[in-house]
């Protein structure tokens, strides 16, 4: 004993016994509500406790593009005008001057949304139309227009446009083509707003049907992940990916519809009977969305005719619902915005399923954008006790073989029990640890803990061979210099372990990343807690139980 | 019962010297790499040869579903007919089959997870893969894959800072990785997400021994051939520890073949099994590829014997 201290007041000890205590006190010891609990604190992943998980990939695409305004101008409105005669006389920064042969006025042009418009008489007969307009907006309107999907500008020094629909650069080129225009830069994919939107979408979507806690990551720009708990494939796909995008469009003439606002500024209300056994549903528009129903109804000439500028509701690009202002909203909306809306389905029993189907179109729409389905997954609940209960033999069987192996090389308790429990504090130090970051237990994590446990042997193995090298515990000094070089072994072999796994951690899909942080911890957690602990308890056990023999020999 | 045989270590080391102990190395290294290679050529397309290891479906794009069938995988094939089966078979023992899909829409999809509900039981696990996400893990697995080696090269020159002794890990570990690769070829095991970790892990793993053996050589005092044996003996141990937990992880993870209620469970049974041949190959890296290649350069450059300023390094650090 040298009249030291004896082993299991070493520091190093010490700290290994709290780190220990503290990762059992995180396992099983909860407070909640004043209350404090105990009981197992571990989270099991989906492939643990049943569920399915899937990947959404969000479409859309950023662009850089550009074109010529003078024939966005002309080639939109001979459509618009359906007159092939127009001609652009003058561009300017923020204006684009034609002439028609038609006769119209301001009121049709600004409907078209175009930018602010003056209109003279042209001197050789027909319309000179000046729209206040930047090259800028006319491109967004073109692709708008042409692509029947929501542009947003992207604010940067370059023109960027978010394309909020699937499109892919050869379709935008060939639309750009006619107003000699081109694709300067195309990526698949949106922006983050968007994709930070849809989340918060789902997300309240999930807490409306009751499912809290629902984890939701993003992964890159153009992914979402969601691990939906005790919830089978299908039923997953349909709350998640299948609900798409709800929108109310206005009805311009005719067939052509313009966008008013999206599921997103809709709050719905609950069906309800009205007066003479009309069902409806009530819903509550933000106070943008207010707005924007408000210009648009008056814009396109909804508040004077309503029966011919419909609002119409679609889901998914599919109409569900349309109908025109009534008298009393058509009045009313042109003084103020109105908030609190109405859409009638019908009387009777009819009235009351159209209306069911109605809420629960306007409730489950809203996503921005589209997404596709890429990847998905699911474990049944009863696989997934069985993955459990079999990881927990495995492991103990592992265990076991171990134990005697270790005992066939070192006979000696002193040393196979020590090794075995440092490798075992091991495995509770790294459970600790995932309950105190909320990392979720699964079939690849628990795969980094055997492989993290499988590292730690070997280095036991490396420091008691090399301090008991000539079969004995030698004197202290000798036993810290062997210690310093098995610790070079050992953390040269730590650092290429480390190195191995780091590329996992960027590995998009977050594929492994669970196993690569649980390998990388549980590495780290052993050279420098358990490893070195490990060390003073052999040298403590050896020196106090073997030192009479030594005599002897 | 002696975990080790130390006589036979001493004869071994003793009466092989560093060509001898090449061969065998040599030879499976040279299969391995033609076996790598007949399957990248096997499975080449006309933009190119193929995976040097066969993709599973994680890496392919498609859909995969365990349920329980008396059918034959046959009879299965044939009854999804209508739908793109890639394949049908028999799946951990038992009446467990796994039926893989090729890229299917949405509602064939469906249409196919209803009838299995509706027709078979126990339908275990779904895993649906977009052509997108699996051709960009291809991609990214690759990557990482090189990054992992070559960070793991770093690391062992670092730690070295000699180019014989570095080099010779780096070789023992490429022999171990394309020996367990090859491996997968020979027993059918595709490259999955699980496999892809093993292979990762055995990157880290394969160097211990291989960093032990150097370090013990290099750095330590004493007999050339005393050196060996006794890093012999340690690495020996590691790795028969290792294997033994490999081995129960393998059979607790392959299904009922073995006891009945036990089902398979794909991703510890793929990184066991890989981990197995990578560690068998490290055996044999180790004690003769390795070992060779430090004998002959130490006895081409004299430090059989003790280094003369070893003992001044070791007061300093005292």
């Amino acid at each position: 004993m040298n009249g030291e201290e004896p082993f299991y007041k070493k520091p190093r000890v010490l700290l290994l016994l709290i780190v220990i205590l503290a990762s059992i006190a995180a396992m099983t010891v909860s407070y909640e509500n004043g209350e404090v609990k105990v009981g197992s604190n571990l989270n099991y992943g989906l492939d643990l406790q049943g569920g399915s998980w899937l990947q959404l990939q969000l479409q859309g695409a950023i662009v850089q593009v550009s074109a010529d305004e003078s024939k966005i101008i002309q080639s939109e409105f001979q459509r618009l005008l359906n007159d092939p005669s127009i001609k652009v006389e003058e561009t300017t920064l923020n204006s684009v001057t034609f002439t028609t042969t038609k006769q119209t006025t301001q009121k049709i042009i600004d409907s078209f949304g175009f930018g602010k418009s003056t209109i003279t008489q042209a001197p050789d007969g027909g319309t000179r139309v000046s729209l206040q307009i930047s090259r800028e907006y006319s491109i967004q309107k073109y692709l708008e227009n042409n692509l029947d999907a929501e542009i947003r500008m992207i604010p940067g020094n370059i023109l960027t446009f978010e394309i909020r629909k699937a499109v892919t650069e050869d379709e935008l080129n060939a639309l750009l083509k006619p107003v000699d225009g081109k694709v300067n830069s195309f990526k698949a994919g949106v922006s983050s707003d968007t994709r930070e939107e849809t989340k918060k979408i789902l997300e309240s979507k999930l807490n409306n049907l009751g499912m809290k806690e629902i984890p939701i990551r993003t992964v890159g720009d153009d992914y979402i992940l969601i691990d939906l708990a005790g919830v089978d494939i299908t039923t997953a796909k349909d709350i998640a990916a299948k609900p798409g995008k709800f929108e109310i469009r206005i009805q311009v003439n005719g067939n052509v519809t313009e966008h008013v606002l999206y599921g997103t500024e809709i709050t719905p209300g609950l069906p309800e009977k009205q007066t003479g056994d009309q069902w409806a549903v009530t819903f509550t528009l933000s106070d943008a969305g207010a707005a924007v129903l408000r210009d648009a109804a008056i814009q396109y000439g909804a508040v004077t005719n309503p029966e011919a500028h419909e609002l119409i509701m679609l889901l998914d690009e599919k109409e569900v619902y349309s109908a025109p202002l009534s008298p009393e909203l058509a009045r009313n909306i042109q003084s103020v915005p109105v908030k609190s809306l109405s859409a009638t389905t019908g009387v009777g029993d009819e009235g009351q399923r159209r209306a069911n189907e109605l809420q629960i179109h306007l409730r489950a729409g809203a996503l921005p954008v589209e997404v596709d389905v890429i990847g998905a997954g699911e474990v049944s609940a009863e696989l997934g006790s069985r993955f459990k209960s079999q990881v927990l033999i495995a492991g103990l069987i592992a265990l076991i073989l171990v134990a005697i192996v270790v005992s066939l090389r070192y006979k000696q308790p002193n040393i196979v029990i020590p090794m075995l429990s440092t490798s075992f504090s091991e495995v509770i130090i790294i459970l600790g640890f995932t309950v105190l970051v909320g990392f979720q237990l699964d079939l690849p994590t628990i795969a980094g803990i055997i492989a993290v446990i499988g590292t730690g042997i070997d280095h036991l193995i490396i420091i008691t061979d090399e301090v008991l090298a000539g079969g004995a515990m030698p004197p202290d000094k000798v036993y810290r210099s062997r210690l310093t070089k098995a610790f070079a072994i050992i953390f040269s072999a730590a650092a290429t372990v480390l190195v191995a796994m780091s590329p996992l951690l960027i590995m998009g899909f977050g594929a492994l990343r669970g196993f690569a942080v649980i390998t990388i911890v549980g590495v780290l957690i052993g050279v420098f807690i358990a490893r070195p602990a490990y060390a003073e308890v052999i040298q403590g056990m050896l020196v106090e139980d073997t030192g009479k023999k030594f005599v002897d020999e | 019962m002696n975990l080790i045989n130390e006589k036979m270590i001493d004869e071994y080391v003793k009466k092989f010297n560093f060509k001898q102990m090449l061969i065998l190395p040599v030879i499976l290294l040279i299969v391995s790499l033609l076996i790598l290679a007949y399957t990248s050529y096997t499975t080449r397309t006309p933009e190119g040869l193929g995976a040097p290891v066969k993709l599973g479906m994680e890496f392919q794009g498609g859909t995969a579903i365990t349920f329980d069938s008396s059918k034959t995988p046959e009879q299965l094939k044939e009854e999804f007919s209508a739908y793109p089966v890639v394949q049908a078979r028999e799946y951990g023992g038992g009446d467990q089959k796994l039926l893989q899909f090729g890229p299917m829409t949405e509602s064939q999809l469906s249409d196919v997870i209803n009838k299995i509900n509706s027709e078979y039981s126990n339908p275990g696990q779904i895993t649906q893969m977009g052509e997108v996400v699996s051709k960009s893990l291809q991609r990214q697995t690759l990557n990482a894959i090189l990054f992992s080696f070559i960070g793991m090269a770093i690391v062992v020159f670092i730690v070295f800072r000699v180019f014989v002794p570095s080099i010779a890990v780096v070789i023992s570990a490429f022999a171990d990785i394309a020996f367990a690769a090859a491996m997968m070829n020979v027993f059918g095991i595709v490259l999955s997400l699980g496999t892809v970790a093993a292979l990762l892990m055995l990157i880290g793993y394969s160097v211990d021994t291989d960093i032990l053996l150097t370090t013990r050589l290099l750095k330590r005092k004493g007999e050339l051939s005393d050196k060996i044996k006794d890093a012999m003996k340690t690495g020996m141990t590691m790795t028969l520890t290792t294997l033994a937990a490999l081995i129960a992880l393998f059979v607790v993870s392959s299904g009922s073949y073995l006891v009945s209620s036990f089902t398979r469970i794909d991703i510890i049974r793929d990184i066991s099994v890989v981990l197995i041949f990578g560690l068998i190959a490290d055996m044999v890296n180790t004690w003769m590829t390795n070992v060779g290649i430090l004998k002959w350069y130490m006895e081409k450059t004299g430090k059989t014997e003790t280094r003369v300023e070893k003992p001044k390094k070791r007061r300093q650090a005292a």
